[in-house]
């Protein structure tokens, strides 16, 4: 059940990524509408656009829907396609995790004639057949969020681990003054997510950090602090955490404070429960600081949004990256969402009454 | 001569590997050695040792609980959700558990010994049906946290031993005492060595199946409870880790698939000896590719080490 639902809410982003958003709106609605420069091509290429007049049907082919991050995709989507009701109908299908399944479930949406497919891919491998297929019938295909094999796909959007991992192993080099001994948690073994980060953040430790020991923790938050208990007993000096997901960064931590030792620097992304940890924690803690690069969870919208342009004649670039949002100590009031559950991905359009809503 | 490992290992093989585990992992890491490091294995063990003390139970029949998982799971999902973080909730959330895991243990028994369903089947199904009720009841996105009071059965501490140990060792010593001293007990181990001889001795063959579900399940529940409580958040994909290996853990610890041979106490030492398996593989830079395969080897070879040793002892 779980394979794919971790490896598929990852995601990941560019350099530079501004905190527009939370400047303008405050603090209540960090990212009320997605703006223009959130989005920007990855290359020059061009997919070619077609036009369809009329009411369009949108297929989303989700691969696992078992997460917080992915409800709150969905239902972000959801929103958006209910606001252009009048121009097209978003029809979900869930490949519960499964790769075969997803294949089917794209075969269904092509066979149901639909006008484009949106896809999150359980495999970027096992899709490509399915998705050439859509193409040949001409269906506009727009996956995102895991890239997808080759190029029989109309566009592509999603963020960049390496980019994300440069980040994060640049700001956790600069916490830790350059020198000192770190641990590290990855997603579930041997995905392409973590092993992309990972690439990116690797060169950016300078070469007084030394990774003591790199863990698979399958962004769970017991399965990080029992491994992070382990640890702990095993090196008595462990100045530094680098996690790709805040949970493991989360679970870590607490696994630091049950066995009474001082908290260190982390990394991670915009789990709500991480910044609550620290606004909590940080008067104690001098050395706690964390560096976050966010997963926006809006990146549907901006599928969604691709699909109609591509099928209004507007040609779009073929590859789209993502720009996260960026939070750390100095300005996670304003993301940090206090009376919402730890599970939250504050990267995200919905509001907090919204989200509420949602996680009821 | 005798030498007293030797003569442990003949007799509670799974104890000397536990012991033989530790040294191993004592030198290539003198700090495991520390008092405090082996009362947090301890602590980590009681989840896995919970549910697998309920497993050992239904494996003893004959049977086998793939449902211990979405047990886990929505335990963990309802008594977050009940509780809200607030200490006044704790005990009307553990009552829902506890009502939920009847049902669910119930219908799994009921499944299996009247329904004639393989056990395999009948609990994979439960554990899907379960992993989706927890999925539609959220929604996917969870909300609430354990209660700080309830926390502290799994963090805490009772008079220096972690609380979630003396959960732990405490139930499944009841749970070995009724298995080796109650007649409810010798009928589970009648019904798993030949179901119908049981019978024909006057053994409620199908209402002791139908307890031994429901025992498996409250058991899980257990478990669930103490990991949501060392964790304290709601989490879906909390359950899984657990459908393989507590089974592993009562193989490992020499219970046999086939049912009516096995203990619950060997159990506590399967438990014990995952856990550290797992401890070790953290701190000696094992990656997990690796740690499936000497996982998959160990649960081969204890398996082997039990027929020969059995074999031996018949001649």
């Amino acid at each position: 059940m779980k394979t794919f639902e971790d490896s598929s809410r990852r995601q990941v982003l560019k350099l530079g990524a501004g905190l527009v958003g939370g400047l303008l709106l405050g603090s209540a609605a960090a990212r009320a509408e997605i703006g223009s420069d959130w989005v920007v091509p990855a290359t020059d290429e061009m997919a070619k656009a077609i036009n369809k007049p009329g009411k369009l049907r949108i297929g989303f082919s989700n691969g696992f829907s078992g997460n917080t991050w992915r409800t709150e995709c969905l239902e972000q989507m959801k929103i958006e396609a209910a606001a252009n009701a009048d121009r097209y109908q978003l029809i979900v299908v869930d490949g519960q995790g499964d790769i075969t399944k997803q294949v089917n479930d794209i075969d269904d949406l092509i066979a149901q004639k639909v006008d484009a497919i949106l896809v999150i891919a359980n495999s970027g491998t096992a899709v490509v057949p399915a998705l050439r297929k859509a193409e040949r019938a001409g269906i506009i295909t727009v996956p995102f969020n895991l890239p997808v094999d080759g190029d029989h796909w109309t566009a592509y959007l999603g963020t960049d681990p390496r980019q994300k991992g440069m980040i994060l192993g640049e700001k956790l080099n600069d916490m830790l003054g350059g020198k000192g001994k770190i641990v590290g948690f990855d997603g579930l073994p041997g995905n392409s997510y973590s092993a992309g980060v990972w690439e990116g953040a690797k060169p950016k430790l300078g070469p007084g950090i030394e990774m003591l020991a790199l863990k698979d923790a399958d962004w769970e938050e017991d399965k990080a602090k029992v491994i992070m208990a382990d640890l702990l007993a095993a090196y008595p000096q462990i100045d530094g955490i680098y996690s790709d997901g805040a949970q493991m960064a989360v679970g870590a931590l607490r696994a630091m404070k049950a066995a009474g030792r001082a908290m260190v620097p982390v990394t991670g992304d915009d789990y709500n429960g991480l910044l609550k940890f620290y606004h909590a924690e940080k008067a104690n803690n001098p050395n706690l600081k964390m560096s976050l690069v966010s997963e926006p969870s809006w990146e549907g919208i901006v599928a969604l949004r691709a699909a109609i342009k591509l099928l209004s004649g507007e040609n779009t670039p073929k590859r789209q990256t993502i720009k996260p949002t960026r939070i750390d100590g100095d300005n996670y009031l304003k993301y940090m969402k206090p009376d919402l559950p730890d599970g939250v991905f504050v990267d995200t359009t919905l509001t907090d009454e919204q989200l509420k809503k949602l996680f009821s | 001569m005798k030498f007293p490992i030797l003569s442990l290992g003949r007799r509670y093989p799974i104890w000397a590997a536990v012991l033989l585990l530790y040294a191993v992992t004592a030198l290539v890491s003198p700090a495991m050695l520390s008092p405090g490091q082996i009362l947090n294995i301890v602590r980590v063990t009681a989840f896995l040792g919970m549910v697998a003390t309920g497993q050992t139970i239904v494996l003893l029949t004959g049977g086998i609980d793939l449902s211990v998982a979405g047990i886990v799971t929505l335990t963990n999902i309802l008594s977050t959700g009940m509780m809200l973080g607030a200490n006044e909730n704790i005990a009307v959330a553990v009552l829902a558990c506890v009502a939920a895991a009847t049902v669910v243990g119930l219908a799994n028994g009921v499944l299996v010994a009247y329904f004639r369903i393989a056990p395999i089947i009948a609990t994979l199904a439960m554990n899907s049906i379960l992993f989706g009720v927890a999925l539609v009841s959220t929604g996917g996105a969870p909300h609430g946290a354990a209660a700080p009071a309830f926390n502290t059965i799994a963090q805490g501490d009772i008079l220096g031993f972690p609380a979630s140990g003396v959960c732990w060792l405490g139930v499944s010593v009841a749970v070995a005492i009724v298995m080796k001293n109650t007649i409810f007990g010798r009928w589970i181990y009648a019904v798993g060595a030949n179901a119908r001889a049981a019978a024909l001795m006057g053994v409620p063959v199908r209402i002791v199946v139908v307890a031994a579900y429901a025992l498996s399940a409250l058991l899980a529940m257990c478990g669930g409870l103490l990991v949501t409580a060392y964790i304290g958040n709601p989490s879906l994909g909390i359950g899984n880790p657990f459908m393989m290996t507590s089974v592993v853990a009562v193989v490992v610890g020499g219970t046999a698939l086939s049912g009516g041979v096995g203990s619950v106490v060997t159990t506590i030492a399967g438990a014990l000896f995952i856990t550290e398996l797992n401890s070790f593989t953290n701190i000696a830079q094992v990656s997990t590719g690796a740690q499936f395969v000497i996982q998959g080897v160990l649960i081969a070879a204890s398996v082997v080490v039990y027929r020969l040793l059995g074999r031996q002892s018949r001649t």
